[in-house]
């Protein structure tokens, strides 16, 4: 029964911007507003580049220089799939004696999935094992490059447009220094922070990158439009009558990975240097608060700020249905887990009727209607053998078994549609949560003489939803 | 109905050939010299004998099997057909080959599956995981890899296996293949 066990079973619902439902395995918890979070209403912010195969940090400037592409490592154009370097032995003539051959290694570049190989497309083999290996040169790269210099200067002179019109609307009460630093806050955020969200029809200035840095002379360079052609080269005549060689065509997947080129056989499909992942954080929108902040090195899986619901939320989980039958009402197994270390009262709650989140359930459910108590999650306690166990007066038809932090407690399903894929109930559920992030209220007395007030505790609602499956046949 | 002389059912293994013990073979099979069986690789003759090459490579619980068609109960009168197996193959860990007709340098990889009515010619690889169970011969040279079964051809020939496995021989019988160097983590 491990199907009972999927994630997507039980959601929890996000009330932000969009109304989202998902497993609390991913989302937030922001501890500040006392809120879930998703991935929808944070925002995502680059933390650092890397290397998925090398493992090398690169700095944000230097990624951008290259293209957000590693320097070291090659991916396969066939199977996109990491290229490893390997070496054959060439009899060579020795340079300071030509009639002696001499065996000198040779590197070429291999795919251990696709056998694809380096001499495939006619490139030589290296005598260096690594930073021998060049891209093909893009041919159209001198008019982009001035393509990109013209708007670059266009950006820079509707950034100053804007930021006269600005300060003239503050008549000049803002000294100019203050234009510069916004023009710095600006480079260095991008698009990250409220101020810079993108709205349609905002300059381009707003792009991060574009932005000429300061101190750049302002020459005017003007672009020539592309010349339009009145004769185009004519398709070759056996372009109907030829048979196609399927291995030689490339798919289209291989040749969008390579826009500048695009080539259609396979034959001229040239390595590319592998693109670098990156490590992100999360930031609530509300309070601006870190919600997930991952560690620099690209080798460490660990976070420096993890604020994840699973660690602040009771988690429910389904652990066994019987044979739900039309009409009928079954009793369904769930089980409630606390994931913080202090004792939590959990109170479960049917939606009511005009519930304007209740869309999806397709059954009533008839929850516990008293209050639910669960331990608090003790690290030690499976070492602790001379522990007594605590002493809950639990009522037998509620609760089915007590462990550790965590219990069993029944809920009553009474599915309402016939010929239903897919049993859902929601329910509401409040608990009380201690936060502990909220600033403490210094004492009278001050100093460290005073003891830490007590933080409060606080009561959530979340609602809940349960998917349980079709009904018995 | 008379009783058909029971064709002759022996393991023929040549000299310079390293058959393990635990290895699992039945019927009327040939193994040729300098051929590698690994323990608990399994050998099965049942609709015909099975006459492997010189100096291939068949690794643990590697399945090759010359069986019945699904469609034919083993009582009705089927002609016995040969599967032949060529020189310097590889069959990989897993893998289950029931083709009937192999060449040579061929290499079928861990957990691969080839049909009886696949025809493989020479150079060929068939990726990890892959089913070929289609009709047809797969001409020389071809990839296939892939949850798709994509195919591409290759210019250069498979790494000689016997490279590695010289050690287990004393005489060098080719001169050793290309090697590996850094494989990037």
């Amino acid at each position: 029964m491990a199907s009972l066990l999927q994630p997507d079973r039980v959601v929890y619902l996000v009330r932000g911007e969009k109304k989202i439902r998902a497993p609390l395995s991913q989302l937030y918890f922001c501890r500040y507003c006392s809120e879930l979070r998703s991935l929808e209403c944070v925002s995502h912010e680059v933390d650092s580049h890397y290397c998925p195969s090398c493992l090398e940090n690169m700095p944000s400037a230097e990624a951008k220089l290259k293209k957000n592409r590693c320097a070291n490592c090659f991916d396969c154009p066939c199977c996109m799939h990491t290229l490893s370097t390997r070496a054959t032995n060439i009899p060579a003539p020795l340079p300071d004696d030509p009639t002696k051959t001499a065996m000198k290694k040779a590197y070429y570049l291999a795919c251990g999935f696709c056998r694809w190989t380096s001499r495939d497309v006619g490139m030589a083999d290296k005598s260096v094992a690594s930073g021998g290996w060049q891209e093909p040169e893009n041919p159209h790269t001198q008019r982009i490059n001035k393509l990109i210099e013209y708007y670059q200067q266009l950006a820079h002179r509707e950034k100053q447009d804007r930021d006269r019109k600005k300060m003239a609307r503050r008549r000049q009460c803002m000294p100019l220094a203050f234009s510069q630093h916004t023009i710095h806050v600006v480079e260095k955020y991008g698009l990250g922070t409220r101020l810079q969200r993108q709205r349609p029809g905002a300059p381009i200035s707003s792009l991060s990158g574009l932005s000429l840095k300061e101190g750049e002379e302002q020459k005017d360079i003007t672009i020539e439009p592309a010349p339009a052609l009145d004769e185009v080269e004519p398709l070759p005549e056996d372009c109907y009558s030829r048979p196609i060689s399927l291995p030689e065509v490339t798919t289209l997947r291989q040749r969008l990975l390579q826009p500048d080129f695009q080539p259609a056989g396979a034959s001229q499909l040239h390595p590319r240097h592998k693109h670098l992942l990156m490590k992100r954080s999360l930031r609530c929108r509300k309070c601006e608060h870190n919600l997930s902040k991952p560690e620099f090195n690209p080798t460490s899986i660990k976070f420096k700020i993890q604020l994840v619901a699973v660690s602040y939320i009771p988690e429910v989980r389904i652990m066994s249905i019987p044979n739900l039958r039309n009409m009928k009402e079954s009793q369904v197994l769930l089980t409630l887990t606390n994931p913080v270390e202090n004792i939590t009262h959990v109170t479960l709650a049917p939606c009511e009727d005009d519930d304007p989140d209740d869309i999806n359930s397709t059954a009533k459910v008839v929850v516990p209607g008293k209050q639910l108590v669960l331990a608090g999650k003790d690290a030690a306690a499976e070492y602790d053998e001379l522990a007594e166990p605590q002493d809950f007066q639990d009522d037998p038809d509620v609760v089915a078994f007590r462990k550790s932090n965590k219990i069993g407690f029944f809920i009553k399903v009474i599915p309402q549609k016939e010929e239903d894929a897919d049993v859902t109930v929601s329910f509401k559920i409040r608990h009380d949560f201690r936060n502990l992030a909220a600033p403490v209220r210094p004492s009278e007395e001050g100093g460290a003489a005073a003891a830490p007030a007590p933080a409060e505790s606080i009561w959530l609602t979340h609602h809940v939803e349960l998917r349980l499956g079709p009904l018995a046949p | 109905m008379a009783d058909k002389p029971n064709p002759q059912k022996s393991v023929k293994i040549a000299a310079g050939a390293v058959v393990c013990v635990e290895s699992e073979i039945r019927g009327d099979v040939t193994i040729g010299p300098r051929t590698v069986v690994h323990p608990k690789a399994r050998i099965i003759a049942e609709a015909g004998p099975i006459v492997i090459g010189e100096g291939n490579l068949i690794e643990e619980q590697a399945l090759i099997i010359n069986g019945y068609p699904e469609n034919i109960t083993p009582e009705s009168e089927v002609e016995p057909k040969t599967m032949t197996i060529g020189m310097n193959n590889v069959f990989e860990v897993g893998c289950v080959s029931q083709a009937l007709k192999i060449g040579d340098n061929n290499v079928i990889e861990s957990k691969a599956d080839v049909g009886r009515n696949v025809i493989l010619t020479s150079g060929c690889i068939i990726g990890a995981f892959c089913q070929v169970n289609t009709c047809e011969v797969i001409p020389e040279n071809t990839v296939i890899y892939g949850s798709g079964c994509m195919r591409r051809v290759q210019t250069e020939r498979p790494q000689d296996h016997r490279s590695s496995s010289d050690r287990l021989h004393t005489r060098r019988v080719s001169p050793p293949g290309p090697e590996e160097v850094q494989r990037r983590a």
